[in-house]
């Protein structure tokens, strides 16, 4: 008796697991299978400026315009003779003469709330017997100077570049003359 | 014991905002270089000025003196009439009248280490007959003449320009551009 007692309940469980089985196919059946993933993406947004140089209308033409790293070429330059387009003569005196082309620099920042900058120059060595270098009226050195406090980011603004030039003979405190002579001015903008 | 832990963790939090405050922000920056190339040459300047004594006799006024390209009017003169102008010191030589004018000549150097120089003028064409042009006493012609072999630079030197017509020369405009050149010795 207990036996057929025993035996309905296996059946019954039996039945029970092949339906359990048959509709669990059926769902596996209909169904592509998934995965998942994440990706934990990180960006950091960092703060900068930076500082190109343009050719002015009025100005020579520089070399790699658009860069932070140009060429301007005075070509000859005397008190009395001819000079290159885009350099001018604004004085002669009997002691020296001064020749001059305008260039235009241009900052733009990111990621900064400063709304000016403020420009600075220097020469990167001294400069020779005979001369000097100013930018809009101030006489470089080795030691930055500033140039603009307040100048506004993304405008191609305009700058002075005029080098003094001694009218005295070489070996007199005048420059050395017909040889080809160089200096590099390090300019720096800092953000407000 | 947590009474001492929240208390470490209030110093430590102290020191660590007097850090943040103490530390100055770095401003941002960005940097560039031009490079400057050139050569310096040798040159003079050569201007015309008035001189000291403008309008007396003598010294008419240049047109935009103390520029390398002045004008200078000689008035309208007539061998029995002398000149229109006062500023001209007019006489007549025989069969010949002769009108002057002095102007500065004004010559500069720059990075040079000569010491003199030279100064010669031509006239632009040929003058018509019985017309002759004189520079300190010099006859002009086509071809550059010497005026003075060492001038010093720097210093006024005072040329006269002379005019001398001959009485049978016909009426009529006479007009010369005068070159002057000055030559480093």
């Amino acid at each position: 008796m207990k036996s057929e007692v025993m035996k309905s309940v296996y059946k019954t469980i039996y039945r029970a697991a092949l339906i359990m089985l048959l509709l669990a196919g059926s769902s596996l059946s209909a169904q592509n299978p998934t995965t998942t993933g994440t990706i934990n993406a990180t960006l950091n947004n960092r703060n900068g400026i930076a500082l190109v140089f343009d050719t002015d209308p009025a100005g020579a033409a520089l070399g790699a315009t658009g860069t932070s790293a140009v060429t301007l070429n005075f070509g000859t330059i005397s008190a009395f003779g001819p000079l290159s387009a885009g350099i001018t003569r604004p004085a002669v005196t009997a002691a020296s003469f001064t020749v001059r082309t305008v260039f235009d620099v241009k900052v733009t920042q990111g990621g900064l709330n400063s709304t000016s900058y403020r420009l600075l120059a220097n020469l990167a060595a001294v400069a020779p017997n005979g001369f000097s270098y100013n930018v809009d009226a101030v006489t470089l050195n080795t030691n930055q100077q500033t140039i603009q406090n307040r100048a506004i980011y993304g405008n191609d603004i305009p700058h002075n570049l005029d080098l003094v030039v001694s009218t005295a003979a070489p070996g007199a405190g005048g420059p050395a003359v017909g040889t080809p002579l160089t200096a590099t001015i390090n300019f720096t903008a800092t953000a407000n | 014991m947590k009474i001492s832990y929240i208390s470490g963790l209030r110093s430590t939090c102290l020191v660590l905002c007097l850090w943040m405050f103490a530390v100055p922000a770095i401003a941002q920056t960005g940097s560039a270089q031009l490079s400057i190339n050139l050569t310096v040459q040798s040159s003079i300047g050569l201007v015309f000025n008035n001189n000291p004594s403008v309008g007396s006799q003598g010294f008419c006024p240049l047109g935009n003196a103390g520029s390398n390209a002045s004008s200078l009017d000689l008035g309208s003169a007539s061998y029995n009439g002398g000149d229109s102008l006062t500023c001209i010191l007019f006489s007549q030589q025989g069969n010949f009248y002769v009108v002057d004018s002095a102007f500065d000549v004004l010559v500069t150097k720059s990075n040079s280490s000569s010491a003199n120089y030279q100064l010669s003028a031509q006239i632009s064409s040929v003058p018509p007959a019985n017309v002759q042009w004189t520079l300190n006493q010099k006859l002009l012609s086509t071809a550059f003449v010497a005026l003075q072999n060492a001038n010093n630079y720097g210093q006024p030197v005072t040329e006269t320009l002379e005019v001398r017509v001959r009485n049978d020369v016909p009426a009529q405009i006479l007009q010369e551009t005068i070159t002057f050149l000055a030559t480093a010795n």
